[in-house]
């Protein structure tokens, strides 16, 4: 069942002992009003790590590295979002990681046979499309968020995933060309182009500006092993075509950008502390108040500003937990991105499906971080997996669990579906004769 | 008071840092595992031309004359771009991808064919052979 079963238990037993001293670090060093809050917490955090252990084994993986740290960085989580200005459990959260760790093994499911997941790419085309087409109906005029009740959903994010499967492509697709005047062209080349754009275009039209680089790093990935593979395609002068649209591409849009936009993307964060570089200044404080080992779980303010949860969350953890202990946690999200180097997989269709989630990943961390410390312009774009947001933690579980397909491939043709023709036709055409 | 949130925060920390490299050590482990899965999807098949051995690593492999080719042969009768190998259910296909000369499977002109084992694959003039993978120190041990 399991290829590897010391490998198995050692990974269980330290994810579980990583989760422990954060619980006992809470125990003598955190702020709660009630022991029995931090038991609830204890019991939630330690129930979800040994049933994914025991749900596992159902899987019939070749690698289970992927799953461990994912279960690690959502409990660290459940951790960091419970004890926010003191101890008190994140139902909502907490439900958000499984529906995460769902989507993961939803994510390697769908993705692990490379063949047939490559058959199925109009729908993946259609169901970017539909996407737009209920963002637009429902989601209100120029914005992206569909509220049912006490929920709200943000359907752009389920665009990344989609993206990322649409960018993916195998060598077998790159040597399908066709001839157009003089030019040898691939046809889903040009769809793809044609589909981010509109993906763009429309995060525009939502005012959902901070997930552009995102979508925008997902297509550059996919296209530059497009461009590299065959390598006869590659020369300094596409790059430097490529790169020149690039920067005419975001000049362009600084020149028409929104107001607020313009005042987020020029803002003196020391001078306008009180408007527009609230949140930064704020984070930045937190996050020096906080030092290398924090102040203590839940002893922190910065739970008092808006999207501490969310936008600035790396300065909430840096205040609480010190900035040695969000570093690390940034690093265990990077090793998730990064697992595809120590198995590679073993198809160029998974490898370039990993490059487009590395990206996605990586980009998102890197807006989130550096613009909590004022580097870079404030987006307010999620951390994956750490950031409170149900659309943002299933779409980063569904693309952690196509990492885990790349690593526990499949390689079956789909089977072909069989006409049906009457029972007797050959007999029929044999007695006509 | 300050000391003891020091110490529970480093050795968290620390705790964090040993599993982050525990789950990297066995990500490693797993490694091995994959090999040994990928010898059985590819049915641990090898190229060979004249005394040189191509492994077959992944499930595309491009055959061709240009540089970028997993399996270059810097030859003029082959074509930059030549033939495509595949591998699924553990059998190798070949495909030719608009070479010049076209592919031969033991003197047969195709377009696309399924491969077994000891078949000799023409491309223009290069004769490649696919066979088992042969394991040196097996050999050797059987020599001895």
């Amino acid at each position: 069942m399991i290829k590897n079963p010391f490998a198995y238990l050692f990974s269980c037993l330290f994810v579980l002992a990583a989760h422990g001293t954060m619980l006992i670090n809470i125990f003598y060093n955190g702020k709660y009003d009630d022991i029995k809050d931090l038991i609830i917490l204890a019991a939630a955090v330690l129930g979800l790590d040994i049933s994914y252990y025991i749900i596992m084994l159902f899987f019939k993986q070749y690698t289970y590295t992927i799953d461990f740290m994912l279960l690690l960085i959502l409990n660290m989580s459940v951790i960091f979002q419970s004890c926010f200005g003191g101890v008190s459990f994140s139902a909502k959260h907490y439900i958000t990681c499984i529906a995460a760790l769902t989507a993961c093994r939803f994510g390697h499911m769908l993705t692990c046979n490379h063949n047939w997941i490559q058959q199925q790419k109009k729908y993946v085309w259609i169901g970017i499309g539909v996407l737009m087409i209920i963002i637009l109906i429902f989601t209100g005029s120029r914005s992206m968020w569909i509220n049912i009740g006490s929920f709200s959903i943000q359907p752009s994010e389920f665009m990344k995933p989609l993206l990322v499967l649409a960018c993916a492509t195998s060598i077998t697709e790159q040597q399908k060309k066709h001839k157009v005047w003089k030019f040898d062209i691939v046809w889903e080349n040009i769809i793809l182009f044609g589909i981010t754009a509109a993906v763009c275009l429309f995060q525009w039209w939502c005012r959902d500006l901070g997930s552009i680089p995102t979508f925008a790093a997902i297509y550059a990935a996919g296209f530059f092993l497009r461009i590299c593979y065959p390598k006869a395609k590659f020369s300094n002068k596409t790059l430097i075509i490529a790169g020149s649209v690039v920067l005419v591409a975001a000049i362009v849009g600084i020149k028409i950008a929104p107001e607020y936009v313009k005042d987020r993307l020029f803002v003196d964060i020391w001078s306008d502390k009180d408007g527009n570089g609230y949140q930064q200044s704020q984070a930045l404080i937190a996050i020096a108040d906080g030092g290398w080992f924090g102040k203590g779980p839940g002893k922190g303010y910065l739970h008092n500003v808006f999207a501490h949860e969310s936008d600035i969350v790396f300065s909430s953890i840096s205040e609480e937990w010190g900035l040695l202990y969000a570093i690390m946690m940034t690093l265990v999200i990077l090793l998730i991105a990064a697992s595809p180097l120590i198995n590679p997989p073993r198809s160029y269709y998974h490898g370039t499906m990993c490059t487009g989630i590395c990206a996605a990943f990586t980009v998102q961390m890197a807006l989130n971080i550096f613009g909590s410390c004022n580097m870079i312009p404030f987006t307010g774009v999620t951390i994956p997996f750490i950031s409170m947001g149900g659309s943002s933690m299933v779409t980063s579980g569904f693309m952690a669990g196509m990492l885990v397909a790349a690593q526990s491939p499949v390689f079956r043709k789909p089977k072909k579906k069989k006409s049906k023709k009457p029972a007797n036709s050959s007999a029929r055409r044999r007695s006509a004769a | 008071m300050e000391d003891m949130n020091l110490l529970f925060c480093a050795v968290s920390a620390a705790a964090l840092d040993i599993c982050a490299l525990v789950l990297i050590i066995a990500s490693y482990r797993e490694r091995s595992t994959g090999n040994k899965q990928w010898k059985k999807i590819s049915a641990d098949m090898e190229l060979v031309e004249q005394g040189f051995t191509y492994h077959l690593g992944c499930d595309e492999i491009l055959i061709g004359r240009h540089a970028s080719a997993d399996i270059r042969l810097p030859d003029i009768s082959v074509s930059r771009y030549h033939a495509m190998l595949t591998v699924a259910d553990g059998v190798w296909t070949i495909t030719d991808i608009g070479s010049k000369s076209g592919v031969y499977v033991n003197g047969n002109l195709v377009k696309s064919k399924k491969l077994c084992e000891n078949d000799v694959i023409t491309l223009g003039n290069r004769k490649l052979t696919l066979r088992k993978t042969v394991n040196p120190k097996k050999e050797r041990r059987k020599n001895k």
